[in-house]
């Protein structure tokens, strides 16, 4: 559905986007990740018609953004980094306009701008005036902007900034249906949204594209260290003595304890190796239940932070970034318990 | 376009703009209706007009500060560029707006002289040429200031800078009269001129060659025409001076005079800066 094709975006000395190509098929979701200044909003920007691009194509149904900019603007619902919104309007005199300049049909228009606040939660909002409306409704209104007319690709650049985390999950919900009929592109410094929404994600760091593949596979790209954090309940000399018998641990360290009687450990073992089984008829034959137990694999801070990291000192020797990974993985309990859902249920088994 | 006319229309009604640019257009037409006219008992309706030209100076500033510029600081020209709507609409449906407004107030003094006709004779043709070349002169400072409010994202700015131009416009005819007529100065003012252009190149293109280029070119053509035509230069600067002063044509009308030359001024000088605020829109998406 869209093709860009070796993008290139210099200002002055400084490029904000070099080289990027990549598709995006009918009907997927597809996630731009980066740090902030990574070039996502000027990717958006350009893609959308609204800034040019000094090489390259960007192609939407076939159709030329360069040389046919109205066409492809009529495919396009785009909601950019800080809402365009009219302040002196009212929500609803807002999106009767967005609706005419999308030229919505006049017989649709009453309709469709029903349905997109409901949609998008701002019905109760129609006749406030946009100043006088929260960060969160803003964004809202925004969305509600971007999907008018239905458009068949919506680009959203941070579409759940300023949002609390009710919202966000609606908004991620609406993306979701939205997905059904429509190609989407979303972009997000937040990692547990891009994975939590997106098809495919795609990392992006100084205007290169470092990796695309989908979420789930992303951590395949680096290997993930086996291991498992463990909390046991028993005594601690026994249970050091019976992981000690297990071959397959490489390392094993013991971390503070959070319960009384019981012992935090992580063990370590060699990649691809699962060795849960065994460390758990291990500790059922010593009479030390396992309360907690819980694989170590890279999330997608980890494999995010990784990538900008050895993008940004490629020359950094890889002792240095091993070890710069392990310090990293340390409060990946804490991050995925309060942040993904999925991961922290995962967690606590 | 009739999507963004109605919602700019609209919107200077919702906020005060639009009822304060009619209420003190109308109050200072009012005042000098009554000097002019009703005090003096004159039935020249066109008196009142030729002395009220200045109040477009005042006024439109106030009327096109924000009608580009607030679009530019609020980031909705990111809607309308990434919407399917051209330049032109954009342009066209402001403009538009704006002009409305104008001829609303146009409308209401236009039966300023019918109500005179109650007490005498009044002089029709004079008084509407001059209404008719007054809406012109609006049209085109009208037009003036939406390209100078695309140029900036600020209001203040906007409104400062389409102040100063229309000020001197509205001078420029007392300037021409003093500067000396040689082909000389005009060589000099020329020079000037170029050198100007070369600068304004160079800062918005940052291409050395092409500043350059277009100075050369000019001083050399500048320098032919002045050794082998001296005469073609002489009294050049005056000329353009009153070519360029907005107010000077308004004379003919004022005279009862529908001169279509000074039609085809008005109209090109609202279409060229109407043409401009496209090419800056436009623009934007090569920056």
């Amino acid at each position: 559905m869209i093709e860009v094709k070796n993008l290139v975006k210099r200002y002055g000395n400084h490029t904000a986007v070099d080289d990027l190509s990549f598709t995006v098929d009918k009907g997927q979701i597809l996630g731009f990740l980066g740090p902030n200044g990574a070039g996502k909003s000027t990717t958006m920007n350009i893609i959308t018609g609204y800034i040019s691009a000094t090489e390259g194509t960007v192609t939407v149904n076939g159709v030329d953004v360069f040389e046919e900019p109205e066409e492809v603007k009529k495919m396009i619902g785009y909601l950019p980094e800080f809402p365009p919104l009219y302040p002196d309007l009212t929500v609803l005199e807002y999106l009767n306009f967005v609706a005419d300049i999308k030229k919505v049909k006049r017989s649709l228009r009453k309709q469709m701008v029903e349905e997109v606040m409901e949609a998008t939660k701002i019905t109760d909002m129609r006749n406030r005036l946009i100043k006088h409306l929260s960060k969160g409704y803003k964004q809202r209104v925004g969305l509600a902007q971007a999907i008018m007319g239905y458009p068949e690709l919506i680009i959203l650049d941070e579409p759940t900034v300023g949002l609390d985390p009710k919202q966000i999950i609606e908004i991620r919900e609406l993306i979701r249906e939205l997905s059904k009929n429509h190609t989407v592109i979303l972009s997000s410094h937040i990692m547990q949204e891009v994975s939590a929404v997106c098809d495919s994600v795609m990392i992006i760091d100084k205007g290169k594209l470092i990796l695309q593949d989908k979420p789930e596979n992303l951590s395949m790209h680096f290997g993930s260290t086996g291991g498992l954090k463990l909390v046991i309940r028993g005594d601690k000399d026994s249970i050091m003595k019976e992981l000690g018998k297990i071959d397959r641990i490489t390392k094993y360290e013991e971390n503070e304890a959070l319960e009384e009687g019981t012992i935090n450990v992580t063990v370590y073992c060699k990649e691809d190796d699962d060795i849960r089984e065994e460390v758990f008829y291990s500790m059922s034959k010593n009479k030390t239940p396992i309360l907690e137990m819980q694989s170590i694999r890279m999330s997608l801070e980890d494999i995010f932070l990784k990538v900008t990291q050895d993008n940004s000192s490629t020359d950094s020797s890889n002792a240095e970034s091993e070890e710069a990974d392990n310090n990293r993985k340390q409060p990946e309990g804490i991050i995925s318990s309060k942040g993904e859902e999925e991961d922290s249920n995962a967690g606590d088994l | 376009m009739l999507a963004i006319y109605k919602k700019e229309l609209r919107s200077y009604f919702t906020s005060m703009i639009g009822y304060v640019f009619i209420a003190l257009f109308l109050a200072i037409i009012g005042i000098f209706f009554y000097n002019n006219n009703l005090l003096t008992r004159s039935a020249n309706f066109e008196h009142t007009i030729a002395n009220v030209s200045f109040i477009f100076v005042l006024l439109v500033p106030l009327l096109t500060m924000r009608i580009m510029a607030e679009e530019n600081k609020q980031k909705t020209d990111q809607l309308l560029l990434t919407s399917p709507v051209s330049a032109t609409d954009i342009v066209m449906g402001k403009f538009l707006a704006v002009f409305t407004i104008l001829f609303m107030v146009i409308a209401i003094i236009s039966t300023y002289p019918l109500i005179m006709t109650r007490y005498g004779q009044v002089p029709f043709a004079s008084s509407y040429a001059s209404i008719v070349g007054f809406l012109l002169l609006g049209a085109s400072y009208l037009a003036m200031g939406l390209f100078l409010s695309s140029l900036t994202e600020s209001q203040v700015v906007a409104a400062v800078i389409t102040f100063i131009v229309f000020f001197f416009t509205l001078f420029m005819d007392g300037l021409a009269s003093s500067i000396s007529t040689t082909n000389k100065t005009a060589f000099i003012f020329f020079t000037a001129l170029i050198l100007i252009l070369c600068f304004i190149l160079w800062i918005m293109m940052h291409n050395l060659t092409v500043s350059l280029g277009v100075g050369i070119i000019g001083e050399v053509i500048l320098t032919y025409i002045y050794m082998n035509k001296p005469t073609l230069l002489d009294g050049a600067v005056v000329k353009m001076f009153g070519w360029l002063s907005a107010t000077a044509r308004f004379n003919n009308f004022y005279m009862g005079i529908f001169n279509l030359a000074d039609i085809i001024y008005y109209l090109s000088i609202t279409f060229i800066f109407l043409f401009l605020s496209t090419q800056v829109i436009k623009k934007k998406r090569w920056s």
